[in-house]
């Protein structure tokens, strides 16, 4: 584990704040341990617990607050030029926490999304849900770390991005989910374990690698944009 | 040692003897301050962008939405629906109102300079909620008076035409004000929790968002109360719940449906509704009064 990592968790997890993340994944196994309890027919709870509060909330939340956290926290106090003059080429900077926005938003949301996948229909579609949620959590995370670097105000484009284009556009206008991010999730997460619950109109090819091309590009967008990042103060 | 040789010369310094103006002009003072800094008003561009950005978007709504009445005759969404309709819009307008509003405040530490006026530590928070408050009533306000010009100068029976459409506006408009306060009491408390405007931002829509696949859960349980009360567990629904429940008669015509089916409830969404306000202003005084300490 490289110094840059374990700083960065360190921020993320040194501070109180980080148990702000916990309620949302709670909530998810809490309502999914209930209606099985209450033996509510899978099909009805599936749903609405899975896509609509799992992939469609939790995890672009959770990445959101996670990805623009690595960097853009430093950023916004500052403390950024300590790791820029650092002898450290920046993909040495860039990776690492990339690396620790994934790996901590993928267990925060893989784990409660499994337990569900298990308690809806089979382990296998909560492995599904897991892997695809964790592929899902890298493609966030280049995105929100690539936001961070590109404007001084990341939390609230992320919040256009999920909000408005991902919540209200995908549900009217069905060309933007080619689009989106949650859909290559759900289209991976289909394929990996074919049910009834999960359903969207992307192909998994185009799943696939849009996923790809979103994770890689915007990693090397960040690298670049690290590469010649002039150090402003506060705007308003 | 030598004595000091300093003097101090009368330069004609003077103590300010007018008339000062009171905790009432201070409260306007704020409460102004605050609603033009909710639309990035006397600001640079840049504090514009997101706030007029809803704005555009929830206007060109309610502007396809008239010229569709005007032309086809056929009401997509009447006022209330209309409001219900952009609540994702007014999430994301708290989300980047509230944290303008109070988190900036906290970061910079400029709060002991606030407090330092005659201004109480109450007051200051009721303020901001109020200009707040105001914001979301003009956001969706606005729009609907957009919709009701329409719909009036469109109308084929004269000024009876018109009455009645106004007779639809004002409920709608009551309507738009209970969003406004529930969401402002609720927004502003979390921002107010942290001075972090990226970290508020990010805990107001975690509270508006997680709370609204919960109704859709507990909707389907197997229990008729369950389903009648789960509108209960996020703002959104509630808001929905107490709209059907008072405002039945003016808000749904005939054949329409409310969001939420509230059943026999009505009262206890009411009262939710209240609690929830009432207890978010009294954790958002209790809140100001441990920050001025500092």
């Amino acid at each position: 584990m490289s110094t840059v990592s374990w700083i960065t968790a360190r921020g993320l997890f040194g501070r109180r704040r980080f148990l702000m993340l916990l309620p949302l994944p709670a909530v998810l196994l809490v309502l999914a341990v209930t209606s099985r309890a209450l033996g509510v027919d899978p099909g009805q709870w599936g749903p609405p617990v899975l896509v609509g509060l799992g992939l469609a909330v939790v995890l672009p939340v959770v990445a959101l607050i996670v990805g623009t956290g690595v960097l853009g926290a430093e950023i916004d106090d500052g403390t950024v030029v300590h790791i820029l003059t650092k002898p450290l080429p920046r993909w040495q900077i860039v990776l690492p926490k990339l690396a620790v926005a994934t790996g901590v938003t993928a267990v925060t949301v893989a784990v409660p999304l499994y337990v569900a996948g298990v308690l809806a229909h089979s382990v296998r579609l909560g492995l599904a849900l897991a892997v695809a949620a964790s592929l899902g959590a890298l493609a966030y995370s280049a995105l929100f770390v690539a936001l961070s670097l590109l404007t001084r105000r990341p939390v609230l484009l992320g919040l256009v991005y999920v909000l408005i284009w991902e919540g209200l556009l995908g549900n009217v206008v069905s060309g933007t989910k080619v689009l989106s991010i949650q859909q290559y999730v759900i289209a991976l997460a289909d394929r990996l374990a074919p049910t009834e619950l999960l359903g969207t109109t992307v192909s998994v090819t185009v799943a696939a690698v849009m996923t790809a091309l979103v994770s890689v590009g915007f990693t090397v967008l960040a690298v670049d944009r690290l590469r010649s990042y002039s150090v402003a103060g506060e705007t308003s | 040692m030598p004595e000091p040789t300093g003097v101090i010369h009368d330069i004609g310094y003077q103590r300010y003897t007018g008339p000062r103006l009171g905790r009432r002009h201070v409260f306007g003072a704020l409460y102004l301050h605050g609603l033009r800094t909710a639309f990035g008003l006397g600001r640079t561009a840049k504090a514009k962008i997101f706030p007029w950005l809803v704005v555009g978007i929830v206007t060109v709504t309610a502007a396809a939405l008239t010229a569709v009445r005007t032309q086809i005759g056929q009401v997509l969404l009447t006022y209330a629906q209309f409001a219900d309709a952009m609540s994702w819009l007014v999430i994301f307008f708290v989300a980047v109102v509230a944290p303008e509003l109070v988190s900036r405040d906290l970061r910079s530490g400029v709060l002991p300079l606030y407090f330092s006026r005659p201004l109480p530590r109450g007051d200051y928070a009721l303020a901001k909620l109020a200009a707040l408050v105001t914001a979301l009533w003009l956001l969706l306000g606005g729009p609907q008076l957009v919709m009701f010009l329409g719909a009036a100068f469109t109308t084929k029976t004269g000024m009876r035409g018109v009455w009645n459409e106004l007779l639809d506006l004002l409920p709608g408009l009551l309507y738009a004000g209970l969003w406004a306060v529930v969401f402002a009491s609720v927004g502003l408390l979390v921002a107010s929790l942290t001075g972090k405007r990226a970290f508020a931002a990010g805990g107001i829509v975690a509270v508006f968002l997680m709370t609204t696949p919960i109704v859709g859960t507990l909707s389907i349980m197997p229990s008729r109360t369950v389903n009648e009360l789960a509108g209960l567990a996020s703002p959104s629904t509630l808001v929905q719940g107490v709209g059907a429940w008072a405002l039945r008669d003016w808000l749904l015509t005939g054949e329409q449906s409310a969001g939420v089916s509230v059943g026999r409830f009505g009262p206890v969404y009411a009262a939710a509704a209240l609690l929830l306000v009432a207890g978010s202003i009294v954790l958002l005084l209790a809140r100001y009064r441990k920050v001025a300490t500092r």
